[in-house]
């Protein structure tokens, strides 16, 4: 094509909506769908109604097959397909690829596919990893049915790593740890509950229970070995700890919606908050509502600790401070603003959604028009939580949001400096200067210093 | 690659050096590893404004290689800053704003390096002795070497504008005796007189200094007394040996990119000084390539940091070892040119080689006054080489390794072997260098091996390795290595299976 300017210009625009991922732009008449962007859950609805209406499946069933063959009453392939089905497994499923989207790692339909397509058939010692009918007879003689299991399989957990680390839904499931993350009150009714009187019932309903793929004979033998310790084998103990991971993992799509809060659900993931994320925020703020007050004063809180690099406890203003060299500093001890988080002449910080994008969205208003936005990431929204409540960074994915914080700090303190323009101090009076001290109490107690030149 | 240009003659000042002049000759007087990027920088700007205030930055008026300008001293406030121990101590044990006054100022009448030390001027700036001493504790904790072991004569202030400026000085705080400021800034200033873009550096240089928050220089102002003139003797000798040369251009390009960025004034300054180091370590391995008359371009393979050993980072240790050699090879080479050179040859024939010898290498290397050894030409090139060589792995060999670690290029993290393995914020300074906007990911590759020989990904790895060195696979997980990385730092967009663009958020904040 002749490189005119009107091609020059709707090359321009392609590439904008395409990276800013926007739909339109104003003055161009055109609407853009980035496929690649549909949002993934959507997309996991779909896939899934067509996957499990497969007119093939109730062709095996017709078959009535024998005890021992495919699809029969012990074969995992048919348990596995019949979990599918349940709303349970299907609400945790289509969470996790929500939560992808809003960390910005988006799932394509081929993708969910080859999840499904794993999750059911999955096993890690038929060949390529995936069970073939002549398989399942196999399985169910070598008794590894266990080793089946669709609670695994959706992470992968029948392949190799390396395999596993190279197909990018396993590797965005990955990102969760689920399986690796674990409360105490889980490990302890999956290590001690059996029998144990506040504990067992639990243990009963969703591990002893479950015959495929909760406590079989092998995981008793080897729970008996690892609480007796009477076996130094390390090779033992690590099998153990490799059934718990599975067990977990099963556990993530056992528990009810009715026990979430109190199992601490989102304790097996990575994301302690992911389930408020998804109720508290996306839910509300899709709804039109406003999120509640102590979400927001959290995450004002814990902006307040990156912003000044001390555990400050104010959350009712948002804390601007530097240190004097680099916005970037990891202490910044001179306040140059607060800004106050209910509307105040003109000032505020909300939460919103944006339906052009799709992202939950803070912004901090310094005037009416002046405002700066934060993609509030489900990644973001866990890190300024738990800054707010534990003082600690999670150290494993401290960094990137870290960065990503202290640059959204330069950007405000930018928006506050064009506030402030036109009210230049006059040269040759005294300079003066807020420093930032806390009280035992972690509330801010500036303290102003003058210079007089 | 370009063959070597012609070098310049030696300074005037050449005779009167005590020391030999081999990787002077070579490469500058001097290059000095002890002498780390930011150190390179401050003395850069010691020299730039002192030229800047003469009206004549970036402009080498009397010829070339005839810099000379003075740096301050500042005492009073390094004294007050980084040889005070007292502040605590006199506002325990005074209890009123008076006396304690008094004993800080009677005790500071001992400040090293001033005559008759006089700070009472300081009451005139603060309302209270309170006020003073949390002053002094910001402007420490934004200053460069405070933590440090480093005598207290080589501590900085950050350099916030032109009355933060001092030399380093040696421990009588007396002069300066090159023990950090060995010069190489003043390498640096003469590179980037000698480029073509230096009229617009020296603009956008201004702008950005004109423009960032003078508060700071304002109060540090305050801890001077107003007739405070201690100042250097002329500091000259500064020898840059080539007229013009590609990096010293590609470093103008770099640093004005960084100065065009919308960030705030003091946050340009790291990427600066990153990329000073990283071309003045580029700058030693091209000129040693010329002189070795090696015509491939350099190349340093980087392993992105991977959770267990991989080819890439074996042929990154490889590398490393081998380009780490390059400026002693190049050493060994200069001083076999001068042993086959038709002066040399001719000097050997007949009587009296010996002397003649003797001169020629006094009058190009300047070396062999105290020569001892018996009167033989090989034995006292010999000699030479073996005290270049000692010479040469003391300070100016070690510039790739320490300039190397200081700015981020060569770790050794997760192994006992040195390698290239950028990290974050050297990557963030080269992004904020090379995509103006946006560009798509292999562009951005293809651009850092272009302009300094990085090679991240396998296109650019199969260019420069050996068939049984290279593997496609090793070399594509490393960016993708390369791309998560920059995804979580937020300079990354994947759009879809085939296309990634590299975004500088700091040129989007600008529009």
């Amino acid at each position: 094509m002749q490189e005119t300017e009107d091609v020059k210009r709707a090359r321009q625009v392609f590439e904008d909506l395409l990276v800013e991922d926007r739909q339109e732009q104003p003055g161009v008449r055109l609407k853009f769908f980035n496929l690649s962007r549909a949002n993934s859950a959507e997309l996991f609805d779909r896939a899934i109604e067509a996957f499990l209406s497969h007119p093939g499946w109730q062709e095996v069933m017709q078959a009535v097959p024998g005890e021992n063959d495919v699809f029969g009453p012990k074969c995992p392939i048919r348990h596995n397909y019949e979990l599918l089905q349940t709303p349970l497994v299907q609400t945790r499923l289509r969470a996790l690829l929500e939560l992808c989207d809003y960390n910005g790692l988006h799932v394509p339909i081929r993708q969910i596919l080859l999840l499904l397509t794993n999750a059911v058939l999955g096993h890690p010692d038929a060949k390529d990893h995936l069970m073939v009918p002549a398989d399942v007879p196999k399985v169910i003689a070598a008794g590894t049915v266990s080793k089946a299991s669709l609670y695994n399989n959706i992470f992968g957990g029948n392949l190799s790593a390396i395999r596993r680390q190279a197909i990018t839904i396993f590797d965005y499931l990955e990102r969760f740890q689920i399986g690796y993350e674990t409360s105490n009150r889980v490990d302890n009714i999956l290590i001690f509950g059996e029998g144990d009187e506040n504990l067992g019932t639990y243990f009963e309903q969703y591990v002893a229970k479950d015959d495929f793929y909760g406590a079989d004979a092998r995981f008793y033998a080897a729970k008996r070995e690892y609480i007796e310790g009477t076996d130094e084998n390390e090779e033992r103990a690590q099998e153990f700890l490799q059934m718990l991971v599975s067990q977990r993992r099963g556990l993530f799509f056992k528990i009810p919606k009715q026990a979430e809060t109190e199992l601490a659900l989102w304790e097996l993931t990575v994301f302690k908050f992911a389930g408020e994320y998804l109720e508290s925020v996306l839910g509300v703020l899709n709804k039109g509502a406003p999120v509640k007050r102590p979400i927001l004063s959290r995450l004002v809180k814990g902006l307040n600790r990156v912003f000044t690099g001390m555990l400050i406890n104010s959350d009712r203003e948002l804390y601007l401070a530097t240190s004097g060299n680099y916005s970037q500093a990891k202490v910044s001890r001179i306040l140059l603003e607060r800004v106050s988080v209910d509307p105040s002449k003109g000032e505020k910080v909300t939460l919103r959604y944006d339906e052009c994008n799709g992202r939950v969205v803070l912004s901090v208003f310094f005037a009416p028009g002046l405002f700066v936005d934060l993609n509030l990431t489900l990644i973001r929204y866990e890190f300024l939580s738990r800054i707010a409540l534990e003082g600690a960074l999670p150290a494993s994915f401290s960094k990137e949001c870290y960065e990503d914080l202290l640059a959204f700090k330069s950007q405000l303190i930018a928006a506050c400096a064009k506030r402030q323009a036109g009210e230049q101090a006059t040269p040759g009076l005294a300079i003066g200067l807020n420093l930032l001290t806390l009280t035992d109490q972690g509330m801010p107690d500036p303290r102003f210093v003058e210079i007089v030149p | 690659m370009t063959p070597l240009p012609q070098p310049l003659p030696p300074p005037d000042s050449f005779d009167q050096s005590s020391s030999m002049w081999v990787d002077e000759a070579l490469w500058g007087h001097r290059l000095y590893d002890e002498q780390l990027p930011w150190m390179v920088f401050l003395e850069f700007l010691n020299v730039f404004y002192h030229e800047a205030d003469k009206q004549r930055a970036f402009a080498e008026p009397n010829g070339l290689n005839t810099l000379k300008y003075k740096a301050a001293h500042r005492l009073y406030l390094r004294n007050i800053l980084f040889n005070n121990p007292h502040l605590t101590d006199v506002r325990i044990n005074f209890p009123s704003d008076n006396s304690r006054w008094e004993e800080w100022l009677k005790r500071m009448k001992s400040a090293q390096g001033i005559a008759h030390a006089q700070f009472s001027f300081l009451r005139e700036h603060f309302h209270s002795f309170e006020d003073f001493c949390d002053i002094v504790a910001l402007v420490r904790s934004t200053s460069l070497e405070v933590d440090s072991n480093k005598r207290w004569t080589s501590k900085f202030v950050f350099p916030y504008g032109k009355d933060c400026l001092f030399e380093d000085l040696d421990s009588n705080a007396a002069t300066n005796d090159r023990r950090f400021f060995g010069r190489t800034g003043e390498i640096l200033y003469l590179m980037l007189c000698r480029t073509p873009r230096k009229q617009d550096l020296l603009a956008a240089l201004n702008k950005r200094l004109a423009n960032t928050d003078s508060t700071w220089d304002s109060i540090i102002k305050c801890l001077q007394p107003k007739d405070d003139d201690q100042i250097s003797g002329d500091r000259a000798n500064a020898f840059l040996p080539y007229e013009r040369h590609p990096t010293f251009d590609e470093l103008a390009e770099d640093w004005l990119a960084i100065l065009r960025l919308s960030i705030p004034g003091f946050d340009a300054f790291p990427h600066l000084v990153n990329l000073a180091g990283l071309h003045l370590l580029k700058y030693q391995l091209s000129i040693s390539r010329q002189v070795l008359g090696l015509d491939t371009p350099l190349s340093l393979i980087c392993e992105v940091v991977a959770p267990r050993k991989t080819l890439v980072r074996e042929v990154s240790c490889d590398l490393y070892q081998e380009n780490n050699l390059l400026p002693a090879q190049a050493v060994e080479a200069f001083l076999s040119k001068i042993e086959t050179s038709p002066d040399w040859q001719q000097a050997l024939t007949g009587n009296g080689a010996y002397e003649r010898c003797r001169k020629i290498l006094r009058e190009q290397v300047r070396w062999g006054e105290d020569y001892e050894g018996p009167p033989d030409p090989q034995q006292l090139m010999a000699a030479l080489r073996q005290a270049a060589m000692k010479r040469h792995r003391q300070h100016v060999g070690n510039i790739h390794r320490n300039y190397g670690r200081e700015i981020g290029l060569v770790s050794r993290r997760g192994t006992v072997k040195l390698r290239y393995a950028p990290t974050d914020a050297l990557l963030r300074t080269l992004l904020f260098a090379n995509v103006e906007k946006r560009i798509e990911l292999h562009q951005f590759l293809a651009k850092l091996y272009a302009r300094y020989g990085l090679v991240f990904g396998d296109k650019e790895a199969e260019q420069v390795l050996a068939k049984d060195e290279f593997g496609k696979k090793a070399f594509q997980a490393n960016s993708r290595r390369l791309e998560q990385r920059l995804g979580s730092l937020g300079l990354l967009r994947r759009l879809s299976d085939g296309c990634a663009y590299v975004v500088n958020p700091h040129h989007l904040e600008a529009q």
